[in-house]
């Protein structure tokens, strides 16, 4: 018996009670939807989140943020470590960056501005990546770059701040600092005190060489300015403190005695060098933390949940089963006379296992594919009415590109295959009794 | 064609198997290719059963049945599903047809079972149709059909592969005495153009005439027409 000649037995039988079928169709197509929005709200937010730190170009980087010795006393990274993380194979470049331990005033022409102060080593920065928008990199102690948003903080020094603004809350064009800030000069104090409290000053001069490239994150702005390694030696010089702060050493607890750095970062070769290095240093005894690794765990989190989310889901599934099996049952043995006079006349029992396994996997497939397309549906119409009721409701914005659930093709296949092995082993006990349906029985023939 | 050496068989009674009780004893006879042969005997006698035994519907106690040269006795479900297939046709006394199929599905039935393709099959079921009269009626099904025109049917379905033995349960049974009359002579004529072996089970002697012989079963025991004790 080939397979057309079984499907057209299989339709002939559907027909035959066409509410108990839809019936059964439904209940599965209500499990399949069920499992797979389910599952799609956790593809969807491990989406998201993987967008979000895809976004950040720092997926090659190794943050490093203290050592701790074999005592188990945290130390600072010095210069000494640096030239040992240089020296490790996959490592491209090792970024180190000091913050200056006071917010200076800078002053240009008649304007000012108070910016956070990096000290960073140039080189390191731009085989890492920084980029200019304008201008060179500082080849002398009193050359600085400034971040791009730097120019908008800057105001004027005569004019209140209340007077900043107009009453829409933007900036007053005449109190903008209109002009190109490359070439100029930025003066800055500098300030110490000594055991009395009492504060010393000193001026800076720096000249503006360049502008740092605009972030690329979202809504970030920078408006530091970057100094070299000579600027701040030179500022330590006056205050007497590796960073440049005002107080004297002892004053601030856990300030380092020796040259460190506040932030270093490893720049590897390739992405997945990062994992290796991060177990490899933090082997070695230092605080690391990576975007990557972070991923890694992220994705091994997400891959639980989703998971967990797919048991779940199963389970709608299996209840749906159940439905299933009632219908092959009463399938078998309302058409138990029919199957004793096909087994009567020479119809192998396989074939007639064949008939009904055909049968309830039709079910699980029909319920299965109208099950995708109704869980796509809700899935469209959450993603897109999910953001207008937070905002209705809440007044809360999502983050652009924000997406609850997500369907991808492989939870497409594990639903499905999920559905269709369920539907297949819940009809395979009814289509094992049909075969054993006894011809003498079924005829109602006397013995 | 049709060997029986010492067949015997009892049912197992009981919800554990405790009683048994004897249906058959010790039956030795053979039919030959072409013969018309039919078993008559009282109900209860065990004829029903020894045609469900030949069918391989249920499984003797002890002894041989050989078919067409083939040992059957020990022939597992689907390899006797497969040998009624391609050896034997049956007419049941209630016809046994499928209520859901017409004249026409019912009769292709052993036709797709044994995967001949579409065209084959609608030349055979068209052809057979016609050889049992009923080319009037491919699309009518069983419950529109008239009792000697259903059994026309089933015997058109057990025809449609030409098997070389027919095993007709009572075919009769059911008929009005005009068309008995009429069914046991297109048995004959099938008999005579076709030479198809009939086994026929009966317990009317005017059916039984039918036959170029006659075996008669008494409790179990073949009392006429076989090697019985």
């Amino acid at each position: 018996m080939n397979f057309k000649d079984k499907w057209r037995f299989v339709q002939q039988n559907l027909k035959k009670n066409r509410v108990r079928i839809f019936m059964t169709v439904l209940a599965t197509a209500m499990g399949t939807t069920f499992l797979i929005v389910l599952a799609s709200v956790g593809f969807g937010l491990h989406d998201t989140l993987l967008k979000d730190i895809m976004e950040q170009d720092n997926l090659n980087e190794v943050s490093i943020y203290g050592y701790e010795n074999e005592k188990g006393e945290h130390q600072y990274i010095t210069d000494q470590h640096i030239e040992h993380f240089e020296s490790l194979n996959n490592v491209k470049t090792v970024r180190r960056m000091n913050y200056l331990g006071q917010a200076p005033n800078y002053q240009v022409d008649n304007f000012e501005a108070t910016a956070e102060t990096r000290s960073v080593y140039f080189p390191a920065e731009q085989q890492a990546g920084m980029a200019l928008a304008e201008g060179t990199f500082p080849t002398q102690a009193n050359q600085v770059v400034v971040g791009y948003h730097f120019a908008d903080e800057l105001i004027p020094q005569d004019v209140d701040y209340d007077d900043l603004y107009t009453d829409d809350e933007v900036r007053k064009e005449e109190t903008l600092f209109s002009e190109n800030i490359i070439g100029k000069t930025l003066t800055f104090d500098i300030e110490k005190f000594d055991e009395n409290d009492d504060v010393e000053t000193t001026t800076f001069e720096v000249e503006v060489v360049g502008i740092v490239e605009e972030p690329v994150q979202r809504g970030w702005d920078d408006s530091n300015v970057y100094i070299t390694d000579m600027l701040l030696n030179e500022i330590a010089a006056f205050t007497g403190t590796h960073t440049g702060s005002p107080y004297p050493v002892d004053d601030i607890e856990d300030t380092p005695t020796e040259k460190s750095y506040d932030n270093v970062y490893l720049h590897t070769h390739t992405l997945e060098q990062v994992q290796d290095l991060t177990t490899q240093l933090t082997d070695e005894g230092y605080y690391t933390y990576s975007v990557a690794t972070e991923m890694k765990q992220l994705n091994m989190l997400f891959t639980i949940a989703k998971a967990g989310l797919i048991f779940i889901g199963t389970i709608a599934i299996l209840i749906a089963s159940i439905g299933i099996y009632n219908t092959m049952t009463m399938a078998v043995t309302e058409r138990a006379p029919d199957i004793g006079i096909m087994k009567a006349i020479g119809a192998n029992p396989r074939t007639i296992k064949q008939i009904f396994l055909l049968e309830s996997s039709y079910i699980g497939l029909l319920g299965a594919l109208i099950g995708t397309a109704v869980a796509y549906l809700i899935s469209f119409a959450v993603n897109l009415g999910l953001p207008l009721i937070l905002e209705a409701v809440f007044e809360e914005e999502l983050p652009e590109g924000f997406q609850f659930s997500s369907i991808p093709l492989r939870l497409l296949f594990v639903a499905v295959a999920i559905c269709l092995i369920v539907t297949i082993i819940s009809g395979s006990r009814p289509a094992k009794k049909a075969t054993q349906i006894d011809v003498l029985q079924a005829m109602k023939r006397e013995i | 064609m049709i060997t029986i050496k010492h067949l015997s068989h009892h049912f197992v009674m009981g919800k554990k198997g405790e009683t048994k009780l004897p249906v058959l004893h010790d039956l030795s006879f053979s039919v030959n290719k072409g013969e018309v042969v039919s078993i008559i005997g009282r109900s209860g006698s065990g004829k029903s059963t020894l045609l469900n035994l030949i069918s391989g519907f249920i499984h003797p106690t002890s002894g041989e049945i050989t078919i067409n040269g083939t040992d059957v006795t020990g022939f597992s479900e689907a390899e006797f599903a497969d040998f009624r297939l391609n050896q034997i046709g049956f007419i049941f006394q209630n016809f046994q047809l499928i209520p859901s199929m017409t004249a026409y599905q019912n009769i292709e039935l052993p036709l797709i079972l044994k995967g001949i393709n579409e065209n084959e099959r609608k030349k055979i079921t068209e052809q057979t149709l016609e050889r049992v009269g009923l080319s009037q009626y491919p699309n009518h099904y069983p419950g529109e059909l008239s009792g000697g025109q259903q059994q026309r049917v089933s015997i058109a379905r057990a025809l449609v592969l030409n098997p070389p033995i027919i095993l007709a349960d009572e075919p009769t049974g059911s008929l009005d005495s005009e068309t008995e009359a009429s069914l046991l002579e297109f048995i004959r004529q099938l008999n005579q153009d076709l030479n198809i072996t009939f086994l026929i089970i009966t317990h009317d002697q005017e059916v039984a005439r039918i036959g170029s012989r006659t075996l008669e079963i008494q409790d179990g025991h073949l009392i006429k027409g076989g090697n019985s004790r």
